[in-house]
């Protein structure tokens, strides 16, 4: 059983604008899934149906063979997302108290609040940071506290939407290799990108939105070549391989 | 903007039992409102200043930011100013202002800015998320109020106020770079900037709903421990002294 699926996943805006239509896919345990595609391919919309923010106008998502909507708190704690503008997702006025904020939510006890921002804090490297307003960190520093405040919740499931953007290189490097990290401590990751040459190395599938549409889900080396015909830069030259699709030396 | 944004330091104020310190700032609040006679305006001006100094604040940044708020105090003023009936000010050539309007209208202006320092005070030495959970403390003996949700609003209202300004400095300095000033029409110019930053709140107020809601927000939250200690208690009886001063 896949531990989280879409059937038939449709969302249509109030407006008509068709934003995804009739995905399903499956993602299994400790799987590393890239979701690529050009802008206003769906990809957003499609990660917030999974964390269950947006209702389906036709179609499911299924956690553990479940309809997320049965149990939409521990449908959240289960896939944590994290939001393409860090800065949107930061509540707290210091890191320690942005990373609280989920626990306090679960009305964990004090004492376990504080316990598991210590090691979610620890988990990312921001330990030291712990006092310091959010709104003063690098771009890098912003992601990796955007990522400790969903650790907090322990997510089985963590998707990562466009985790690079506006990051200088020592930043995308700090989350690379956070994200990688994660997934050897057993996360299962979606992580959302168009940008395949700094993180497709390390994936086990890759999948492609186009018009809102499923169109490619295979393995990197399999789809890589076709991803120019749906807006997605294609990363290799010539005698390159996938391997080499990484911004970590 | 340093206005309303927490700057950690390790001081009194910022250590301060946050149920006492909102006590403080509400009792400096009232003293301002209550001010009559000089010596009130003196007191709680030096208390005020003390306050930024203790707490560490950057005090040349705060005054500089005190420009956004310095067009509401001269309108304070001025209306006051021309709208009080009284003596006019001997050789002054503006005979419709009078001295007591003009006395009036520093009387105004100097309370809105202690309360605004006041206000610059709290924000800039307690997190947000501890005024949040003092709201709530302050509020959860009252019977049918809901004080969680009312604490979270007050909260989310501290918080997009320093981003409203951020954006709204941002933006101002994105149109002086196409030379803005330029176009003399005022209303013009407030359509350029009002639209595009209500534009960008309404998103930004949205994204955060979304975030909120993807990290579980529940009105069932783990509640806050307050420790107090003998600073917090001869802090509010300072306070306090300065309210009974004025008041008497």
């Amino acid at each position: 059983m896949a531990l989280l699926e879409t059937q038939d996943l449709t969302h249509i805006f109030p407006d008509g604008t068709v934003a995804i239509q009739n995905i399903n896919l499956k993602f299994n345990e400790g799987e590393f899934v890239v979701i690529a595609g050009a802008n206003g391919s769906g990809k957003t919309v499609f990660a917030r149906h999974l964390n269950g923010l947006l209702k389906p106008t036709k179609g499911k998502v299924l956690i553990d063979g479940e309809p997320i909507t049965k149990n939409i708190v521990e449908t959240r704690k289960k896939v944590g997302l994290v939001f393409q503008d860090p800065d949107s997702q930061i509540v707290g006025q210091t890191v320690a108290e942005d990373v609280a904020f989920g626990p306090e939510n679960l009305n964990l006890p004090v004492d376990q609040v504080e316990a598991v921002v210590k090691e979610s804090l620890e988990a990312v490297g921001l330990s030291r940071l712990s006092t310091r307003s959010p709104h003063t960190l690098s771009g890098g520093e912003k992601r990796r506290l955007a990522i400790a405040g969903i650790l907090a919740m322990r997510p089985k499931i963590i998707i990562l939407d466009e985790p690079f953007t506006g990051l200088d290189y020592p930043g995308v490097v700090q989350v690379l290799k956070q994200i990688i990290q994660l997934h050897k401590t057993g996360h299962t990751i979606l992580l959302i990108t168009h940008e395949l040459e700094k993180i497709l190395a390390h994936a086990d599938r890759l999948v492609i939105l186009h018009k809102g549409k499923l169109v490619e889900d295979g393995k990197p080396e399999d789809v890589i070549y076709r991803s120019e015909n749906y807006g997605v830069r294609m990363p290799l030259r010539d005698g390159e391989k996938v391997a080499a699709l990484t911004w970590l030396k | 903007m340093t206005f309303f944004h927490y700057i950690h330091r390790d001081t009194v104020l910022h250590r301060m039992d946050g149920r006492f310190k909102l006590l403080c700032m509400l009792l400096l609040s009232l003293s301002a409102s209550f001010a009559s006679q000089l010596q009130h305006y003196l007191v709680l001006l030096f208390v005020v200043t003390l306050a930024l100094l203790i707490a560490k604040l950057p005090f040349k940044a705060l005054l500089k930011d005190l420009k956004f708020f310095g067009i509401l105090i001269l309108i304070v003023f001025v209306v006051n100013a021309f709208n009080i009936p009284g003596d006019p000010i001997p050789n002054f050539p503006i005979t419709s202002i009078s001295l007591q309007g003009v006395i009036t209208g520093l009387r105004f202006a100097a309370r809105l800015t202690i309360i605004i320092i006041v206000c610059a005070v709290l924000t800039g030495t307690t997190p947000l998320m501890t005024l949040r959970n003092v709201i709530e403390w302050y509020l959860r003996p009252l019977p049918f109020v809901p004080e969680v949700r009312i604490a979270t609003m007050i909260n989310l209202t501290f918080m997009l106020i320093p981003l409203i300004f951020d954006n709204f400095a941002e933006m101002m300095k994105a149109q002086k770079a196409r030379c803005v000033e330029l176009r003399k029409n005022p209303i013009k110019r407030i359509n350029f900037i009002v639209f595009p930053l209500l534009n960008q709140t309404l998103r930004r107020v949205d994204e955060i709903a979304y975030a909120m809601e993807a990290r579980c927000y529940s009105e069932v939250r783990t509640r806050a421990v307050f420790k107090s200690n003998k600073i917090d208690w001869l802090l509010l009886a300072i306070c306090l002294s300065v309210f009974l001063f004025v008041i008497l």
